[in-house]
């Protein structure tokens, strides 16, 4: 049962009892049912297991969810797993249609390079003046075609704006999982200004894409092409694009978070995120600050690992803009001042409510979109274990 | 005014949910009509632009692809022409093919294909070719980009 | 008018390679629209005076521009890079350190302070520079000019024709109530500056080693 908040109580939980909680997760169970397998069960053995692994892994991590009241913890171990079991899977399949990891020219030319949602932002300039876009991949069909990527990210930014950024993105949980490994950051202080860089990227890369008609993140500067697919150095150039994306991989999303324990690539570089910030102005829900009960303890600004949580904002009464909705702001809060929050209705009351409404919606767009993934990183590391190697 | 607001604010959190059960449960109808809404194509950059014609050599085929000079706005004074062979029985060791792009009847250039070690030797005939761009086997064939510039 | 004609029909071109070197600046200066069209002002001013530098050129040797592609990569590639550091220099140095790792004071005070727009005339001059593929035809025809001022007409008239194409930019001084944008702006011109500068070094290697 909940407990109701006192303005001056030391806890506020929205946890629930095993029996409710059960009640409260059984559409869940339902609907990850149903999307994760499609509407067909897998017929060979193998595949039955990992089904029943992953589907009991996200229903498992839902439930303690709505058990405990606390959201952050368990998003994370769903998140993290997903992105490492998405570098296997990714890796194992360019091993076995090519043989490396390293992307052919010949690729390029048959246009048959996964469309990452990291391009969209340069895509749309061109796309709009041109009616084409700057990619070498297909629009429609095959996998991660352009289209269906677009599809999406609109269907995620309608959702959960930001939210795509601790719910969706099969790459933010690398340093998200790096952010968690020391107890106590030993790099502290981070001047506020370098939040604004993720715009200056942004917009640099949206320029210069319009202006040379060329992806310039992409091969430029994506840290995550470490662990996907990059283009064959072939020359200076590319090896020059080559040392950077590793050094920006090792710094950004390693060594950074690892010392500072915040999303560094994330929330201090990453164009795309920035970019979805805008979309959090067009989505119904959003993390609020009840004024009435805060006490400024402040322990929400030295948690967030995006910086979203600043005094002014705590002041304000909301995160910025950059808020990832990961949860460790409400997690932490030890009075409830903080909260998920559906817009339109008024700060305080029904606070159960509206954060399950959030997590059905977050926590399905999470099981569905990472569900297939970690089902074939999963059978990799079984086909690993069993015959020697993944492919 | 306040509980027309907050029944609203729910309506469209439970829209939220519906969005996540759309987006993925109908991806393939969404995207494909995205897809044929916008009627946005892979750049020809990237793509290589659209065939204008198909030379059929008895052993190996030669297409010719349109001239490439996309801009954002506009057309750019230097871009290329993407030519590609690709083997109907089997490839012949050596190729030479004389490339008219322009349709006027003239060689624009020469090309001279190496097809075991894939060696390619241009001889440009017309001011606007300049060099080859990239050359690549590509599945069984082979395709070349040639650099051209526009000349007025 | 075939100048004009021909700067119009490339213009677009022209707008896309300045515009990653002129919007960073326009915001990171955070001015209103008008102030905003002085500066593209004296940005183009920059563009103009490297333009008719090689319309005297061009028409002094009777000859397009260098088709040797040594010489073309040392001075495109020598145009970078200064293009780099000038973008890279705005991006670091400024009263009020907008960037956070920012360090030295007092270096842009002789060059940025006490003379604004240096720092853009410099910056039209060596985006002019950069043989943006219009301007290459727009000398080839110079070259072939009979008169000086003939030449001179020609480049100006072409000039006019490319610039239209950048008028919308000034309009960004409508974003200037939003005070990060100074922030993003700089920022951003640092990301280009650092791109111009392996782009310059590369072709100036290239360029020394052939």
């Amino acid at each position: 049962m909940i407990k109701e908040h006192h303005p001056h109580a030391k806890t506020i939980e929205v946890r629930q009892s095993p029996g409710k909680s059960f009640l409260y997760a059984l559409p869940m169970m339902l609907l990850t049912l149903v999307m994760m397998s499609g509407g067909k069960i897998p017929a060979d053995p193998q595949r039955i297991f990992v089904f029943a692994v992953t589907y009991l892994f996200f229903n498992l991590l839902f439930f303690l969810m709505i058990h405990t009241g606390k959201t952050d913890r368990y998003r994370a171990t769903a998140f993290i797993t997903y992105a490492i079991l998405f570098i296997i899977s990714f890796i194992s399949h360019m091993f076995e249609a090519r043989g490396s990891m390293s992307l052919s020219q010949e690729k390029i030319i048959l246009c048959e390079v996964p469309f990452c949602h990291l391009v969209i932002p340069m895509t749309l300039i061109p796309a709009a003046f041109t009616k084409t876009i700057i990619f070498p991949g297909s629009i429609t069909g095959g996998f991660a075609s352009i289209a269906s990527m677009f599809t999406i990210w609109i269907g995620a930014s309608l959702s959960m704006g930001r939210g795509w950024c601790s719910w969706g993105c099969f790459f933010g949980g690398l340093d998200d999982a790096f952010s968690r490994i020391l107890k106590r950051p030993l790099l502290r202080k981070i001047d506020p200004r370098w939040t604004y860089l993720p715009w200056a990227v942004l917009l640099s890369v949206i320029l210069s894409a319009a202006a040379f008609l060329s992806p310039t993140y992409c091969t430029w500067l994506c840290p995550f092409k470490t662990v996907t697919e990059f283009e064959a150095v072939t020359s200076f150039k590319i090896l020059v694009q080559t040392i950077i994306f590793v050094s920006l991989f090792i710094a950004l999303v390693i060594v950074l978070p690892l010392l500072t324990k915040r999303r560094i690539q994330c929330s201090l570089f990453c164009p795309f995120g920035a970019m979805q910030g805008l979309t959090n102005r067009i989505n119904a829900f959003d993390v609020r600050i009840d004024p009435d009960i805060c006490i400024n303890c402040k322990r929400c600004v030295a948690a967030c690992p995006t910086l979203s949580a600043t005094e002014e904002s705590i002041r304000a009464g909301r995160p910025l803009m950059s808020c990832m909705k990961c949860g460790t702001c409400v997690d932490v809060c030890p009075n409830g001042a903080a909260s998920f929050h559906v817009r339109g209705t008024p700060v305080a009351g029904n606070r159960n409510i509206k954060r399950l409404l959030f997590l059905y919606t977050a926590f399905l767009f999470l099981a569905t979109f990472s569900g297939g993934t970690i089902q074939d990183g999963l059978l990799r590391i079984i086909r690993l274990i069993t015959t020697g190697s993944m492919i | 005014m306040k509980r027309a607001r907050s029944i609203a604010g729910y309506a469209w959190a439970v829209a939220c949910m519906v969005a996540v059960l759309a987006t993925f449960s109908g991806n393939n109808y969404l995207s494909a009509k995205l897809a044929s809404a916008t009627g946005v194509t892979v750049s020809p950059m990237y793509s290589g632009g659209e065939i204008v014609r198909s030379i059929d050599h008895g052993a190996y085929r030669t297409v010719i692809r349109h001239p490439v000079f996309d801009g954002l706005l506009g057309e750019r004074k230097e871009g290329f022409i993407q030519i590609e062979w690709q083997p109907v029985t089997e490839f012949p060791l050596l190729i030479e093919d004389k490339i008219d792009f322009t349709g006027d009847g003239k060689e624009d250039f020469a090309f001279r294909l190496d097809t075991a070690n894939g060696k390619g030797t241009l001889t440009p005939r017309n001011p606007s070719v300049i060099a080859v761009q990239m050359l690549v086997r590509v599945n069984q064939g082979w395709v070349a980009r040639i650099q051209l510039r526009k000349v007025s | 008018m075939r100048g004009f004609l021909l700067g119009l029909s490339s213009g677009a071109v022209c707008a896309a390679y300045c515009t990653p070197v002129l919007v960073p600046y326009l915001l990171g200066e955070g001015r209103d629209v008008l102030q905003n069209f002085s500066a593209l002002m004296q940005f183009l001013l920059g563009r103009l005076m490297g333009y008719l530098s090689f319309a005297v050129f061009a028409w002094g040797i009777h000859t397009s521009l260098p088709q040797d592609i040594t010489q073309r990569n040392l001075i495109i590639g020598s145009t970078y890079l200064i293009l780099s550091g000038l973008l890279i220099f705005y991006s670091f140095f400024k009263t009020g350190r907008a960037c956070p790792s920012a360090g030295g004071h007092g270096i842009d005070h002789r060059l940025h302070d006490s003379r604004p727009s240096l720092l853009l005339l410099a910056m039209g001059l060596a985006t002019g520079l950069n043989f943006c593929p219009p301007f290459l035809l727009a000398v080839a025809t110079a070259a072939e000019q009979t008169s000086l001022l003939q030449s001179l007409l020609f480049f100006l008239t072409f000039f006019l024709g490319t610039s239209v194409f950048l008028i919308p930019v000034p309009f960004l001084g409508l974003l200037r109530g939003f005070s990060p944008l100074h922030l993003i702006g700089k920022m951003a011109a640092g990301l280009i500056g650092a791109y111009y500068l392996f782009i310059g070094a590369t072709m100036l290697s290239g360029g020394l080693y052939r």
